[in-house]
């Protein structure tokens, strides 16, 4: 199973560290020899230094035994040419490309039904709105993630000192909630991830994953400590595409946005295309502009500045003059970690959920979905349980799990179970496994089906 | 640093290096030559330290491994093997003394082929083979094996890989690491095998043409007859071994294109067109310089030259002619030879035919911006430019070479060895050869080496074989600062 990456840059790097884990044959395509070297020397991976869209180095990657090609530079230019010869050289080769300016939003499904005949169009901006619309209606957490067509959710809220369920173990939890209400997946604590067992205690400062109906999700959060209110109000710092295409998604759930952006000219632009959205001309990071603007009645303010400095600042200053919640866009990988530490929970990263919606596309067959968590140190699959694989027709606890995974939702027709040690899985259930990164192989073993690709 | 990876590595190559004692002790038992026991308490030696380093280093994180961790962990597999490679000689007390098995077991995992054996052909068969054997595997590189059949190298194995096959223009056959292993090894059975029959058919008994080709494939030269190939005076046995050397000294990877059908990769490559001519001219000046003086007829003096140059230069170390009774431009030659090496990627050691030829380039390329001072330039290989960075990369590596050539040639001298012997002696570990000049000459072995000079030469050798910079970073005191 061979895969080809054009552009070495934070998506192709992340995307090629995972598939060669998985053992994929991965071959990288780049003209910048310090991101190959860095992709060479930190992953198990073919590089190639040249251009990804000309048909001699393509050629020269085998891009004839290639299933995927993923053409995922900075440019969309590049990205298009890329697809356009691959669909040349081999048009067997699935096509997946980011695209990311606005413009093309119309013609995604032109491109996939006309040459060059692009499967999959990304376009990290949609994703990232997406992933703030899901964490701006779970308040408090930090990860929201939709599972079972969003019927099922996995949330990650950091405990706070004060909160009902620190120190307490995971098996004295459900007695307190009353009932089961959600399961604990996973514990991430000083940046390491545990998956726990029953005799784990949860301390302050730890982030949480548990998982919960969506039904129920309020009464979850409650019970951590959380209280979940509607976002009523909302402040956007930094009016660029990602700024529109949020205010815009805001109006369209009726919620009164506002938005500042520095450029006079990009806010007459803005003023054009929204309707309800107030647009205000000023310096995100102002505090008479903020006061004025009445920050302290917001319910969010997500900073989306191309300066990611400047987001973390206008965070930390709107949660100090008041603010109920914030939502940071970091590009660099390298600060998400840090984050926490310095108050800042609600961090959105265009890349990272380019990383996430290319590795959903891509993977096929029995598993329905595949989403990774926190910095991709765990895995989230959704598969359908096949007769002849081990999980089926016991209960789970007296099933071997392979270590560092869960079992931690069943999916029958129309019903949602939470397991708990008795649940018996029944053939053609879906079930959701939460696994670290390590696991995933046996995993696979276990649903007794390949993680397959397109 | 993670000594307990880099330990419970060590423990998997010796535990395995234990296993593949099996093979001597298998044909021990068919002669019964009494090597059988020997090898199979130096088996069971092996065996129990390499499972209690496994044992010992067993941890349940799996981690990844870096650079540094690496450089350590080739370090001691390949320490760990010449010592475990030792023990059926010393147990067999087939060499008079501990150093001495240790000095043919490293001259054997290096692929050097200079040996303290002066009776060869009394050798039990069992202890010949293990000597060939060993040869074999180091060859093509026990870390590349390792990474072909042992599961235990996940993604740090790409770092080995960097750290025992250090090409200075690197080149991965397949995308991923173990896949890489997995063909070269491929290729070099593949082409054992043909070596194999073809020396049957010349008519060698099936141990000798095993042996041979054991020692051939990874340019070793260890030979299982006191005079070596010579023992065989046959043309065609030369022909045979002369044409497989020449394989064994192209870069590996050319093998693979070609035998996926791009026949003509060879000339395409520039190293290789480079390391071809350079064999033929060389062998056209030595041909020309023993024709008359030494040998009466043109056919032998070319026969004979031939064998000698290709054997040198891909640091085999076979002989079928006693050169140092030829006269001074051969010798000089064949010593120069020594230095000049194989290709990269190949099995062959010494500086290694891209690093002389990007250097002469750079050489070149600062001569001409003496002459431009603006002007631009690149040092290109096949129209490619190499980066800067790789260029001094080479650089450092040929000037460390010829400092270390230098530094353990005087060290030799000290202790008593004679100017031309030093110098001989060290060109020919320091590249992987085997015969040298003076006492250690084709004819002669390194018996008569005082024992501080071994343990120099069996440094020299490794030194050689990982192409310098692995083993030499571990004297390096920052290496070792947190």
């Amino acid at each position: 199973m061979k895969v080809l990456i054009i552009g070495a840059g934070e998506v192709g790097f992340h995307i090629a560290s995972r598939l060669s884990i998985e053992n994929k044959d991965v071959v990288v395509i780049d003209h910048d020899q310090q991101s190959l070297r860095r992709v060479a020397d930190q992953t198990d991976v073919q590089t190639i230094a040249g251009s990804g869209s000309s048909p001699v180095v393509l050629r020269d990657a085998g891009i004839k035994e290639a299933e995927i090609i993923l053409a995922v530079t900075d440019s969309d230019e590049t990205n298009l040419v890329a697809c356009l010869v691959a669909n040349i050289l081999s048009p067997s080769t699935k096509k997946l490309a980011r695209i990311r300016n606005a413009d093309f939003d119309n013609y995604h499904n032109m491109f996939k039904d006309q040459p060059p005949y692009i499967d999959t169009i990304i376009n990290p901006e949609i994703e990232v709105v997406n992933t703030i619309e899901r964490l701006i209606n779970v308040p408090g957490a930090s990860e929201v993630v939709d599972l079972a067509e969003g019927r099922l959710k996995l949330v990650g809220v950091r405990l706070g000192e004060d909160s009902p369920y620190a120190r307490q173990k995971l098996s004295d939890l459900s007695e307190r909630s009353g009932g089961r209400l959600f399961l604990v997946a996973a514990i991430v604590r000083s940046e390491k991830m545990i998956v726990p067992r029953g005799n784990t205690r949860l301390m302050a400062n730890d982030i949480v994953y548990f998982i919960s109906e969506k039904e129920t999700l309020g009464r979850s959060l409650k019970a951590f400590g959380k209280t979940a209110q509607p976002v009523k109000r909302a402040l956007i710092v930094g009016g660029g595409r990602l700024g529109l295409r949020l205010a815009k998604r805001f109006e369209a759930s009726d919620i009164k946005a506002k938005i500042i952006d520095a450029d006079p000219v990009r806010c007459a632009k803005l003023a054009e295309e929204v309707h309800k959205t107030v647009v205000l001309q000023g310096d995100g990071s102002d505090q008479e502009l903020l006061a004025e603007e009445h920050i302290e009645n917001m319910d969010v303010v997500v900073s989306l500045t191309n300066d990611e400095q400047t987001n973390i600042l206008i965070s930390l200053l709107a949660k100090r003059m008041g603010a109920a919640n914030t939502v940071t866009k970091i590009s660099k990988f390298n600060y998400i970690p840090l984050m926490s530490t310095i108050g800042v929970e609600q961090v959105v990263s265009p890349r990272l959920s380019a990383i996430n919606t290319i590795l959903q596309h891509i993977r096929k067959g029995k598993v329905l979905s595949a989403i990774s968590l926190k910095e991709e140190q765990a895995e989230i699959l959704e598969a359908v349980a096949l007769s002849t694989s081990d999980l089926v027709g016991t209960p789970l606890k007296k099933i071997n799990m392979p270590k560092d995974t869960l079992v931690i939702g069943i999916i029958r027709g129309e019903e949602i179970i939470i397991p708990s040690g008795e649940s018996v899985i029944h053939p053609e259930d879906r079930v959701v496994i939460f696994a670290q990164k390590y696991a995933i192989p046996k995993v696979e073993k276990m649903l007794a089906v390949k993680l397959e690709f397109i | 640093m993670s000594w307990k990876k880099i330990l419970n590595i060590t423990g998997f190559l010796t535990f395995f290096l234990g296993l593949s004692m099996g093979f001597p002790l298998a044909v021990g038992i068919g002669f019964s030559d009494g090597s059988a026991l020997p090898v199979m308490y130096a088996m069971i030696v092996t065996l129990v330290s390499g499972a209690g380093l496994i044992f010992f280093s067993r941890s349940s994180a799996e981690e990844t491994i870096d650079k540094r961790e690496a450089m350590v962990a080739v370090a001691l597999c390949w320490l760990a093997a010449g010592f475990a490679g030792a023990l059926p000689f010393y147990f067999g007390q087939v060499l008079p003394s501990f150093t001495d098995a240790v000095f043919e077991s490293f001259s054997g995992f290096t692929t050097t082929g200079a040996s303290v054996l002066s009776a060869v052909e009394a050798v039990a068969p069992g202890y010949l083979l293990w000597r060939s054997f060993i040869q074999w595997l180091g060859g093509m590189g026990i870390i590349v094996l390792s990474l072909a059949i042992l599961p235990l190298l996940g993604v740090g194995g790409m770092q080995l890989y960097i750290a025992e096959v250090p090409s200075p223009v690197p080149d991965k056959l397949q995308p991923r690491v173990r896949e890489t292993a997995k063909t070269l090894w491929k290729v070099y059975i593949l082409f054992s095998l043909c070596e194999l029959l073809l020396l049957q058919a010349c008519g060698l008994n099936l141990f000798d043409a095993l042996c041979h080709t054991f020692t051939t494939m990874p340019t070793g030269g260890f030979s299982t007859r006191n005079l070596s190939i010579a023992a065989y005076e046959s043309v065609y046995v030369d022909g045979v071994i002369i044409l497989f050397m020449l394989f064994a000294g192209i870069n590996f990877s050319l093998h693979y294109q070609m035998l996926r059908g791009k026949t003509l990769a060879f000339w395409k490559d520039t190293e290789c067109r480079f390391f071809l001519l350079l064999v033929a001219v060389l062998i056209a000046l030595v041909s020309w310089d023993v024709f008359g003086s030494i040998y009466e007829t043109f056919g032998s003096a070319l026969r004979y030259s031939a064998f000698q140059v290709v054997s040198i230069i891909t640091t085999t170390g076979f002989a079928t002619a006693d050169y140092e009774v030829w006269p001074a431009l051969s010798q000089l030659i064949l010593f120069i030879c020594m230095f000049i090496g194989a290709s990269a990627g190949s099995t062959g050691g010494g500086m290694k035919c891209v690093r002389i030829l990007l250097g002469i380039k750079y050489c070149y390329k600062e001569l001409f911006s003496l002459i431009h001072p603006k002007a631009v330039s690149h040092v290109k290989l096949a129209g490619k430019t190499i980066p800067e960075d790789v260029m001094r990369s080479i650089m450092g590596f040929l000037c460390l070479y010829v400092l270390l050539f230098v530094v353990c040639s005087m060290l030799l001298a000290a202790m008593g060895v004679d100017a031309v012997t030093s110098v001989g002696a060290v060109a020919a570990s320091l590249g992987n050869i085997g015969p040298g000049f003076g006492e250690v000459g084709p004819l002669d072995n390194f018996s008569s080496i005082p024992l501080a000079g071994k343990w120099v030469l069996a440094w020299c050798m490794l030194l050689g074989r990982l192409e310098i910079y692995t083993i030499i970073i571990l004297l390096v005191p920052e290496f070792w600062k947190k």
